[in-house]
């Protein structure tokens, strides 16, 4: 969160992030209770307002299939953004492990109001970019150092 | 007819060194089954197998490796070294 607005809306004016704000619908989820499947068509962003969100893929453990902990999201901080990426389907699965409050905000709401708006527009998609890139480095950082595992194992 | 008897001869000489090196068969003994081999026993480990942790802890150990590495990974990403790429980590999962 940034000066109280979600990363997403970094860089808006106060009634640019209030008017986005505006566009969301507010959902309370329940302990344990499932955002979105994996392969689930996106057709929304969930901006965080409370509680948080695990993000799993599903991994083959002992012969049967466990979701695993990929990352957790907190307030201020967006999920969902395939909803802005074709194909427009979920990579992942959220759930909220405690009562969590998100701000859904449809992918064609979003983009009628950007349509309108361009300059808002641009400032999201830019702070969508960072948010896409930083992810695309870190698990970049993460697979190389599984790889050196990898490689000192089987050289070892 | 001296061919006929030299051939006749070979072929009988053939079969009868063919009798005398073929292996003895040995019947099957019923009792005796074929042992695995046992691990030897080493000077301070027991060979004795690991039993395998619950998978609850499994999925634990993996969670705590992935939010370690995660952390690892965003310090390489605020001060990027090939020594901060590669620092070791303190999971119990791969250690």
């Amino acid at each position: 969160m940034t000066n109280g607005h979600p990363d997403l809306l970094k860089g808006l004016r106060a009634e640019q992030a209030r008017d986005v704000l505006a566009l969301g619908k507010r959902l309370v989820l329940s302990s344990g209770a499932e955002l979105f499947p994996l392969g689930a068509p996106a057709d929304a962003l969930y901006v965080i307002l409370r509680g948080r969100i695990r993000l799993t893929l599903p991994m083959q453990v002992r012969g049967g299939e466990e979701q695993v902990l990929v990352e957790e999201r907190s307030p201020g901080q967006a999920v969902g953004w395939s909803a802005l990426t074709p194909p427009y389907r979920f990579t992942l699965t959220a759930t909220a492990p405690l009562e969590t409050e998100v701000l859904a905000l449809s992918r064609e709401t979003l983009r009628a109001h950007f349509d309108a708006h361009p300059d808002a527009g641009l400032v999201v998609a830019m702070n969508l970019a960072a948010v896409i890139g930083e992810r695309l480095q870190l698990f970049q950082t993460m697979w190389l150092r599984e790889m050196q595992r990898t490689v000192e194992l089987r050289c070892a | 007819m001296a061919v006929c008897i030299s051939v006749l001869g070979l072929a009988v000489a053939a079969m009868a060194f063919g009798a005398a090196t073929r292996p003895e068969r040995v019947a099957a003994q019923p009792g005796v089954q074929p042992q695995p081999a046992q691990a030897k026993a080493r000077f301070f480990v027991e060979p004795t197998a690991r039993p395998p942790i619950p998978i609850e802890a499994l999925l634990a150990q993996i969670e705590n490796h992935v939010r370690l590495e995660q952390a690892a990974a965003e310090s390489f990403m605020e001060y990027p070294t090939p020594a901060l790429l590669h620092s070791k980590t303190t999971s119990t999962f791969v250690n």
